[in-house]
């Protein structure tokens, strides 16, 4: 009897002890998710409708917070403006010029692998360690833009000091970055299979037409991830603003993600307010990226298999 | 055994261009071959371009670096030192005790990248290989907190140690990371999930348990996984301003890109050792600059199979 009892009941209790050893180790995570994301948004989605300065308790005001931040808070609109046009500067130079960088290193040749290093070795580097370099290059007086500017014969700039250049200036110093996304895109075009390449060029197409044809619609996928990924990333841009600019001059630089910072954590912390913003961001980042992944099937291109 | 991340680094497009000498067995016209040399020393001169410009802000920041006290506020500027001041070296780190923001830092990336790889590693290990109710849920919670922006929560989380009373410690900078990445879970599911079932249903008939397959079979099994991942958490560490932006208070706690931000923002024409900075940032950078060159493949990796894993 033993000897048949003992398989069933071992099976049994094989399993409950995989699940106990299972929620074992996803435990951390559990406990992490709870704390760290799930009280969080429960009470950011309380506190955007308080009056909270952190010192005193937090005092229900309804849509008092969005109301001020609509219609009397004179940074918000531009702060979005802001963010709009760094959004739009950013996302799609990094795409661009991420690929032009993958198509031109995707070739087997002696010294492509230094390449690939010297184009990656900025994203190494720390932000802080680029972001205080570039700037003192954006120094008008003695940082090296304007001096080599000045030695080709070309106008020199105020750079960060000018409420025009200082966003696109900005950047710039994203793209001197790009080759994150050079990797990303040359991962995917060494999936692109090479009989598709060797069947073009029996067919007589030539270097563009290939790329055009074949290469851009293959790749569309990986086009779609870093899409989403930069647009979630640029939403969120802090760093930049913090150490080159403090969002000035004027708000030319005001990014909504350092607009929510200076609101919580600035002389006078008003993290109601914040909060609110903060809401906002999600809100604006998932409306922004579901979009995206909506309409993605227009222009994605998806093998059929 | 196939694994996802250790392919060798790029066969497909070895094939796109047909080796030297079968070009010439074949007898290719001379005005075919002449265009190929033509236009492959115009992509040298290109990519010689491009990085000459990538490395140019470097660069600079070596010659600032080196530039002796007399040579700073000089203009129009100068491209090169006059002469070599190498006690920048030595003098820029003094000014914002740069031995003790180093220490300060080391702790925090040590122990927040051993929390997160540690426990990311479980959790992507019990939900690749360990059939149980609720994995399903509990995989799309965690990958959903991906994109959570960090904003939303960091208000919250702020209060949340502040009424700890953990405000200027570096708990709020390690503790999260003990409980899980979700980029890091999401990554190590993908690739354990790659890994064949037979090697642990063979591990298991020998009466090992998963905490002993997980210990020594799949640590081993997983070495390229684990180094990317120690490597993207010793870089958002290392890196990290925001938190200890908001955390830190006092000088002697704060981490080095805390105390490089602020020795930058303290510089200007009446205190203007630009020279002791740049020297100070390039030992900031030092090590993940070493770590990138020990362990360049594992670098590029993590964000390549992120981007061949979506397809």
């Amino acid at each position: 009897m033993e000897a048949f009892a003992r398989p069933a009941g071992r099976g049994l209790s094989h399993r409950r002890r995989n699940t106990v050893t299972a929620y074992l180790f996803i435990l951390p995570t559990i406990v992490g998710v709870a704390v760290f994301m799930i009280y969080p948004l429960i009470s950011s989605a309380f506190h955007a409708f308080t009056k909270w300065d952190g010192l005193s308790p937090a005092r229900w005001t309804g849509l008092d917070n969005f109301r001020y931040m609509l219609f009397d808070d004179p940074t918000f609109w531009p702060s979005l403006r802001a963010t709009a046009y760094f959004v739009l500067l950013s996302v799609p130079s990094g795409i661009v010029f991420g690929l032009a960088l993958a198509v031109l290193l995707n070739r087997v040749v002696p010294g492509v692998k230094l390449f690939r290093t010297i184009f990656y070795l900025p994203v190494v580097l720390p932000s802080i360690a680029v972001l205080t370099l570039w700037k003192y290059i954006y120094d008008p007086l003695y940082g090296l833009a304007n001096q080599l500017l000045t030695d080709l014969h070309l106008p020199t700039s105020q750079w960060l000091q000018s409420s025009r250049m200082a966003m696109p200036a900005i950047v710039i110093i994203g793209i001197w970055g790009v080759g994150g996304s050079m990797i990303i895109f040359l991962a995917g075009l060494q999936n692109v299979p090479v009989e598709v390449y060797e069947a073009a060029r029996t067919d007589g197409a030539g270097p563009i037409r290939m790329f055009f044809a074949i290469t851009l619609p293959l790749i569309t996928p990986i086009i779609l991830l870093q899409l989403v990924l930069g647009l979630v990333l640029a939403f969120q841009a802090f760093n930049q603003v913090a150490v080159l600019t403090n969002g000035g001059p004027g708000t030319s630089t005001t990014l909504f993600m350092y607009k929510i910072y200076s609101d919580a954590f600035g002389s006078y912390p008003n993290l109601g307010l914040a909060t609110a913003e903060a809401l906002i961001l999600f809100v604006i980042i998932m409306i922004i990226t579901g979009v995206t992944l909506r309409t993605s099937s227009m222009w994605v291109f998806e093998e059929t298999k | 055994m196939t694994m996802p991340a250790t392919r060798t680094a790029y066969p497909p497009s070895q094939r796109l261009e047909p080796s030297p000498d079968l070009v010439t067995k074949r007898r290719i016209p001379l005005s075919r071959r002449v265009p190929m040399t033509l236009s492959r020393i115009s992509w040298y001169l290109l990519c010689s371009l491009l990085a000459v410009t990538m490395l140019v802000p470097l660069l600079w920041m070596i010659s600032i670096a080196l530039k002796p006290d007399s040579n700073i506020l000089q203009l129009p500027p100068q491209l090169l030192p006059r002469s070599f001041q190498w006690s920048n070296f030595i003098r820029g780190p003094e000014q914002i005790q740069f031995p003790q923001l180093l220490a300060n830092t080391v702790t925090v990336t040590v122990l927040s990248v051993f929390g997160s790889v540690a426990s990311s590693m479980l959790a992507g290990y019990a939900i690749a290989r360990i059939r149980f109710p609720g994995r399903n849920f509990w995989f799309y919670l965690f990958t959903f907190s991906i994109f959570v922006p960090g904003i939303v929560t960091l208000i919250p989380i702020q209060r949340m140690f502040f009424a700890m009373h953990l405000i200027d410690t570096w708990f709020p900078l390690i503790l999260p990371s003990f409980f899980g990445n979700p980029v890091f879970i999401f990554l190590a599911r993908q690739y354990f999930t790659s890994i064949p079932r037979s090697i642990d249903e063979s591990a298991m008939i020998d009466g090992a348990g998963h905490w002993k397959i997980f210990t020594q079979l799949m640590i081993p099994l997983t070495k390229p996984l684990w180094i990317t991942m120690t490597i993207m958490a010793f870089q958002g560490s290392w890196n990290d301003f925001l938190n200890p932006l908001v955390y830190l208070n006092s000088d002697s706690k704060y981490t080095l890109s805390l105390g490089m931000a602020n020795f930058m923002g303290g510089l200007n024409e009446a205190t203007p050792q630009f020279n002791y900075y740049m020297a100070s940032n390039l030992l900031y950078m030092l090590p993940p600059l070493v770590l990138f060159f020990f362990a360049q493949r594992y670098f590029m990796m993590g964000l390549g199979t992120l981007g061949v894993s979506q397809k």
